[in-house]
Formats: structure tokens, sequence, C-alpha cells
């Protein structure tokens, strides 16, 4: 019983009410003067003080989505989805599509370092010499859409293999011309059966718009992480973040 | 009538309705899903639309328009979600130690439908509609509300499996296809959002209109039985105000109807005798 508040008489009894009632009611009273006041503090990005709490949410987030990560989990494009096509979203951060002038700066190349006993410099000709991989995959974006395309490219696994990436290698750096774009990511999902370095689409030489010369694609990071306009390909043992992983976007980004 | 005397009386006429891991999971609940609702708003307003790109939706009336901002939480996309991957947590851990609670202490069974569900749902239904003078015999709940209590599990489980599909949609690409694949997963998960903003409308609508004595029972614990809607004869916005305990004649149920009798369709008793059992149930 001594859950229970016990009441004395009150003037709330008189009005019908009882005074937990009047509590209660009190209560609501006050909630809506609360909410009254936060109502125009939505869309805010709520108390400073949870920060603290979300960080530690998301690096908890980061470790279930590493362990939850296996190698054969694929993505299939459904067999009725129409690709995207010229519909499919173009995205840089440069003020104008970044464009490789070969005048300017030389024939466009890939670079692939970091800690290799291999490293290469790989021209559009090079990349399309190695061997080829066909992905029809649902692109997924981090505000929500998603699209269909075909990729062309070579596997990620299959450029690291020749470079001889070290053991000790757990990052890659995804580097780009799009002014100072790059994400970095780890290296499971880089070696992910999926994770192409992409130079076609839809059956076409990638089209300036979608990341020309060549771009990393991958379904199993959401777009952000998938750098275009490619120049280095660094294999790490720290993380590098991201031009989006360093303004508050997670930088994992798993799909 | 001495103090403590009064204190009697109103102990034995007030009943612990509400065990304190209900009604702390009861408002963890309402501030989860507030945060849950604001930011997966915010997050949808970066993409207020269903259609894949290069694709066109077909049950969504209102593709390409935006969530009024006020609804949102979260400032901007990456906010919203790390507020919305944060609060998943919360209140699937907070909905388990609901259920378990539940399962293992008995509310369960005020809440599960019973085997004539249809008939007393018509009949609350019935009652609702001034088409029924009387309120239908109840336990701690009417036919309506165990009905929206048992749902509102079901859809906060289907929540989470569409909110799985969308978040892993190729770690757990065979679920996401399961659901029809990710651009239907987003839409059941949407879908689910609005019942649950349905349930909770209906719910609280209720509360003020029927039973605002029940208020105190979700915060203290404690609900005097002799105020019950069913007592009341209450339907929203009438018999809202209880009888005094010292008035002559208590709302009566309705004569002309068969009315089954039990110790809930008593009139409330002024001068009960002692009893030793107050946190029973009516």
């Amino acid at each position: 019983m001594s859950k229970i508040w016990l009441p004395r008489g009150h003037a709330a009894e008189r009005l019908g009410l009882d005074r937990r009632t009047f509590l209660a009611a009190s209560a609501k009273i006050g909630a809506g003067a609360v909410m009254s006041v936060a109502l125009p503090g939505c869309d805010s990005e709520g108390p400073k003080s949870a920060s603290g709490l979300l960080s530690a949410a998301g690096r908890w987030n980061e470790r279930v989505e590493r362990a939850l990560f296996r190698h054969n989990a694929m993505n299939v494009a459904p067999a009725g989805a129409h690709a995207a096509g010229v519909k499919f979203p173009s995205y840089f951060i440069a003020d104008e599509v970044p464009v490789w002038n070969d005048a300017e700066r030389g024939t466009w190349r890939l670079e692939i370092g970091g800690m290799v006993r291999q490293p290469a410099r790989l021209t559009l000709a090079d990349l399309t010499r190695l061997p080829r991989t066909d992905l029809r995959l649902e692109h997924f974006c981090v505000e929500g859409w998603s699209a269909v395309a075909v990729r062309t490219g070579v596997l990620l696994a299959e450029l690291a293999q020749r470079a001889q990436v070290s053991a000790d290698a757990r990052y890659v750096d995804f580097q780009s011309f799009d002014d100072d774009y790059h994400e970095s990511w780890d290296i499971e999902s880089a070696l992910h059966p999926q994770t192409l370095i992409v130079y076609g689409q839809d059956g076409r030489l990638l089209d300036p718009a979608f990341g020309a010369p060549a771009r990393v694609y991958s379904p199993v990071k959401l777009g952000y992480k998938c750098t275009k306009y490619l120049t280095r390909i660094l294999f790490l043992a720290e993380r590098n973040g991201g031009y989006w992983s360093d303004q508050g976007y997670e930088w994992y980004g798993g799909v | 009538m001495g103090r403590a005397a009064a204190v009697f009386t109103i102990m034995t006429k007030t009943k612990l309705r509400h065990h304190l891991v209900v009604r702390i999971t009861h408002w963890v609940n309402a501030l989860g899903l507030a945060i849950m609702i604001g930011s997966g708003l915010r997050i949808f307003n970066s993409y207020p639309a269903f259609a894949r790109k290069g694709e066109s939706f077909c049950c969504y009336p209102f593709e390409g328009h935006k969530i009024p901002s006020w609804l949102t939480f979260g400032g901007w996309l990456a906010g919203a979600r790390h507020w919305h991957f944060a609060a998943m947590w919360l209140l699937v851990a907070n909905g388990l130690v609901y259920l378990g609670f539940i399962y293992l202490h008995g509310e369960w069974r005020d809440l599960v439908p019973r085997r004539h569900v249809l008939g007393e749902v018509a009949q609350m239904v019935k009652f609702y509609l001034a088409l029924r003078r009387d309120h239908p015999h109840q336990g701690k709940h009417n036919a309506l509300q165990r009905l929206a209590y048992f749902s509102m599990p079901i859809v906060a489980i289907a929540a989470v499996v569409s909110g799985l599909a969308i978040w892993k949609p190729v770690q757990f690409s065979p679920l996401t296809g399961l659901l029809g694949g990710f651009v239907w997963a987003r839409y059941w998960h949407f879908l689910a959002m609005l019942a649950l903003v349905a349930l909770t409308f209906g719910h609280v609508f209720m509360v003020f209109t029927v039973d605002p004595y029940s208020l105190r029972s979700i915060i203290t614990g404690g609900y005097d039985d002799s105020k019950s809607p069913e007592l009341r004869n209450a339907r929203p916005f009438v018999h809202l105000r209880a009888a005094s305990a010292t008035s002559p004649a208590p709302p009566a149920p309705d004569t002309g109807a068969p009315q089954p009798q039990g110790p809930a369709s008593d009139p409330p008793v002024v001068d009960p005798p002692p009893v030793k059992d107050p946190g029973g149930k009516a």
C-alpha cells in the first residue's frame, strides 16, 4: 500500500477530484506547458547533453554493424526494377562537374599505395585490361532513395591481391580530384565480392557526371562512402575519416 | 471523520492498477516513440517519397511532399539518424522488458483477445455510438482497449522488422526481399509508424474523454474502481465526472438491458467492509 501516495483533505476534492487525480491532472498540464515551450524547438538537434550518449550509441552501432557484416551477404537488384539511367542522381562537391584534363594534369592514373608491397599507378586502359566484373545492383543513398544500375569494373579484392596488401592494413582511404572529397572504409567492406572500382555504368564508360574516369562502388556502403573521381586508393593501419564522416555522418555507413 | 478513518476509506477504494514496471515502461515508450517518430520523419524528409529513381510508386499520394518540419526532430539528416539509431535500442529493450514482465507477472491475461472478442468489440462500439445504453461489463480493460493494447506490440514488431530491412538491405537481404524489397520495406515501416500514431491518438483521446481518472494509475499506480468508466457509464465526453462518495444515487447501469452480475458491476461501496486485499483487480 505504501506504493500509493496517501491523500488528505484537499480543495480539489470539492470539485469531485481527489488529490491524486488533481495531482495527475496538474502533471499533465505541466507536461503540456513544457511541450508548448519545446515545440518551437522541434527539428532541433536535441539537447546538447545528449551528444555523449548519442556518440556512445554510434560507437555501439558500428560494433554491431561490423559484427553483422558477412562477405557472402549479397545485393541483388529486384528483377522487375527499372534501371535509373539518366535519372540516376549526379553528385559531386565541386562547383562544376569535375573533369580530368589530360592536357593540364597529364594522363589520369589511379594510384594504389599505402601498406602494399606492389604499389601501382594504373591508367584507364590498364584498368579495362584487368578481369572485368559486371553487376546489376541496387544503390542505397543515406537520404533514403535507391536506384538500380549495372556497374562495370574491377573487383577491389583483385587489385588488392595484385598490390599484395600487407596483413596489417585494416582501413582503405579512397581519395579524389573532386576538391578534397575522400572517404575511408574498413578493409572488410573494401574486400567484399561486390566492391568494384567502377569505370562503366549501364554498358557505357562512366559519364563525368557519375564519377569518370573511375569511382569506387559497393552496395555494402551508403552512397556517400563511394568516392567518385578517384585518384588514389591507400591501404592504411588507421581509419582516415572522410568528407561526410568528418561532418557528422556515420563513418561506417554500412548497408 | 478522523484522518485515520478517511485514509482507511480511500485506501480500500484505491487499488494498485499498474505495476511500477508497467508505469516506467509506458513512459519510456512514450518518450522513445516521440523521438523515433520525429527523427524518422526528419530522415524521411530528405527523400519524402518511396519511388526508386526512374520509377513511380503506386501507393503514396504525397510523393515528394515534405512532412512539416515542426513534426520532425534531429535538426538535419545525420542528427536525426543518430537519434533514430540510438532510440531504437532504448525502445526495443524497453519493449522486451515490458513484454517479459507482463508475460511473467500475468498482465497479459488482461490484454490478449478473448474468445468472443469481435462481439465484445461490437458491443463497445455500439455503446460509444449511443446505440446501446449501458456500458458492457468489463474487467480491467474494455474490449476495445484490449484490442488496442494487444495490437500495439504487434505493430511495434512490424516496425522493428521493416526497420531492420531498411537498415541492412544487403546484410539482411533475404528479409528485405521477403518484404518486397527496399522500397516496400520503407513503405511498411512508414505504415507501421502511421498505425502507431493512430493507436496513440485514439488512446490519448479516450483517456481524456472517457477515463481521465486512469491518468493517476499510469503515474502513481493508484486507481479508484468506483470511478471506472463502467460504473460511470461513460462514453466520450459523457459522464466524465464520478459521482461523489456521498451521492445518494450512483449513475445506475441501464436497467432495461440484462446486466451481467459480478463484483465489478456492483454500485460503488460507500462504507466498504475492511477488505485486506487492496491490490487485487476488480
